[in-house]
C-alpha cells in the first residue's frame, strides 16, 4: 500500500503542479454543460446525462454521475473518479475508455473507478481504502462529506 | 404588472402549444386577463389550436416592426372572457424578431394583462432566445421519454444561464398503466434527473387530439382527465395548493379514470 500510494504521489507530482489544483463546482451540470479543468474537479451536485467533465486529475461527484467523465485527461493513469452514484454514460481515465455493462444495476452507494491492471475497474468507495492518502490529497472537505 | 411566463421544452411535439392554450384558457376562466404570444414564427400553431386562425390580420412581426399597434394585432377569444392571442407570422422566420423587440412587446403586454404566456418554438436557437427574452418565469414541458427529458435538462440549463431560475415542470402524456408495468419513466425518475418543482402531470388522453383538432381547449371539458390536470395546473399557478399526482397514486388515478369514463 505504501509503495502504491507513494508511486501515486510521485506520479502526480511529476505530472506538474497544476495537478494539485482543485476546482469546486457548486451546482448540477445539466445536458450540454461541460467543465474542463487542469487539475481535480469536485462537483457538489449531479452530472446529468449529456454533461461532460474533463480533468487532468481526479473527478469527485457529490451526487449522481450520469454524464460523461474523463479523469486523468493528460494521461495520468493514477487518476480516479468517485461519485455518490456512479452511473456514467461513459467513463474515461487517461487513455482508457469504458462504458457501464448493459443492464448494470446501480450500486446504491459511493463508488470509485480507477485503473487496475490496465482496465477501468469500479469498486465500492471506502474512506479507509488503500487510496486514502490520495483521496485526502484531492480535497479535504469532500473527505468530511463522506464521513458524515 | 403582469407575470410573463414562457412555455418551453427543447424537444418538439411534447405539448408546448397545447399546454399554452389550455393554461391560458384556464387562467381566463378564472377571471384573469391573459395574453398568449406565439413565438414560433414561420411554424405558427397556437392560433390553430385555439381555433383563431381565420381571424389573424396582424402578427408578432408586424408589431415588432411597427407596422401596427400591439392592440391591433391582439385577437380576442370570444369563448373565454379576457383571453387574447398575439399570433406569430407564418411567412417570415425566427430572425424577423430580435430579443430586444420581444422584451419590449412583453413589457407592453405585462402592463395590460395579468398573465402573458409565451409559446416557445422547439430548439435552442434564435427562436428560443427570442421567446425567453421577455420572460420572468418558465414552464418546461416534457414527456416521459428519455430524449424529451434530456432536452428538458438542456433547456433548464439554458434558462438558468439566462437568469430564469426555478422553472416549473409539466410532465405531459404520462401513461399510468405503462408506468406501473415498468415500461415508462415514472415521475420520480424524471424529477430525479431534472431536479425542478413539478407543476403538474397530464395523462395521455385521446380527448386532447380531438379538442386540439377542433381548436377547442380541453380544459373546459369537465369529464376528461387531461382537462382536470390542466385545471389543477392553473390553480397551482394561482398559488392554490393542489396535491400532485405521484407514482403511488397512479393505480388510483387509473382506476379513477376508468370510473370517470364509466360514469360519463
Amino acid at each position: 500500500m505504501a509503495t502504491d500510494s507513494g508511486y501515486v504521489m510521485a506520479d502526480s507530482r511529476a505530472a506538474g503542479a497544476e495537478e494539485n489544483q482543485t476546482v469546486l463546482i457548486q451546482r448540477t451540470l445539466r445536458s450540454g454543460q461541460s467543465i474542463f479543468y487542469p487539475g481535480n474537479v469536485v462537483v457538489l451536485g449531479d452530472v446529468n446525462p449529456g454533461a461532460q467533465v474533463t480533468a487532468t486529475g481526479d473527478v469527485i461527484v457529490v451526487g449522481a454521475l450520469r454524464g460523461m467523465v474523463h479523469a486523468g485527461a493528460g494521461g495520468n493513469e493514477a487518476a480516479v473518479v468517485v461519485a455518490f452514484r456512479l452511473e456514467p454514460t461513459q467513463l474515461r481515465i487517461a487513455k482508457h475508455v469504458s462504458r457501464p455493462p448493459a443492464g448494470m444495476v446501480p450500486a446504491g452507494q459511493p463508488e470509485v473507478a480507477r485503473i487496475r491492471d490496465g482496465v477501468i475497474t469500479i469498486e465500492a468507495f471506502s474512506v479507509a481504502g488503500e487510496r486514502q492518502g490520495s483521496i485526502a490529497r484531492v480535497s479535504v472537505p469532500v473527505d468530511l462529506e463522506f464521513e458524515k | 404588472m403582469g407575470e410573463v411566463i414562457v412555455v418551453t421544452s427543447g424537444k418538439g411535439g411534447v405539448g408546448k402549444t397545447t399546454a399554452t392554450a389550455n393554461i391560458g384558457a384556464g387562467l381566463a376562466l378564472r377571471g384573469y386577463k391573459v395574453a398568449l404570444v406565439d413565438a414560433d414564427i414561420g411554424l405558427r400553431n397556437l392560433d390553430v389550436v385555439l381555433g383563431l386562425e381565420n381571424r389573424i390580420v396582424y402578427d408578432l412581426v408586424d408589431v415588432a416592426h411597427g407596422h401596427c399597434r400591439l392592440k391591433q394585432a391582439l385577437i380576442k377569444d370570444k369563448r373565454f372572457e379576457g383571453l387574447y392571442l398575439l399570433p406569430a407570422a407564418q411567412t417570415k422566420d425566427k430572425t424577423a424578431v430580435k430579443p430586444e423587440q420581444m422584451k419590449e412587446i412583453c413589457l407592453q403586454l405585462g402592463e395590460e394583462f395579468d398573465y402573458v404566456i409565451i409559446d416557445c418554438p422547439a430548439g435552442i436557437e434564435q427562436g428560443f432566445k427570442n421567446a425567453i427574452a421577455g420572460a420572468e418565469k418558465a414552464i418546461v414541458v416534457t414527456t416521459p421519454e428519455v430524449s424529451a427529458v434530456r432536452d428538458a435538462d438542456r433547456v433548464i440549463g439554458l434558462l438558468e444561464a439566462a437568469d430564469l431560475r426555478e422553472p416549473k415542470l409539466v410532465i405531459n402524456r404520462l401513461r399510468p398503466k405503462m408506468v406501473r408495468q415498468g415500461n415508462m419513466m415514472n415521475i420520480e425518475d424524471i424529477i430525479d434527473i431534472l431536479a425542478v418543482d413539478l407543476l403538474g402531470v397530464i395523462p395521455e388522453d385521446e380527448k386532447i387530439i380531438v379538442t386540439t383538432n377542433k381548436g377547442d381547449p380541453v380544459i373546459q371539458d369537465e369529464r376528461s382527465l387531461s382537462g382536470e390536470a390542466f385545471r389543477n395546473i392553473t390553480r397551482r399557478i394561482l398559488g392554490e395548493p393542489v396535491p400532485l399526482m405521484d407514482l403511488e397514486r397512479n393505480g388510483n388515478l387509473f382506476s379513477r379514470l376508468r370510473r370517470m369514463v364509466r360514469l360519463g
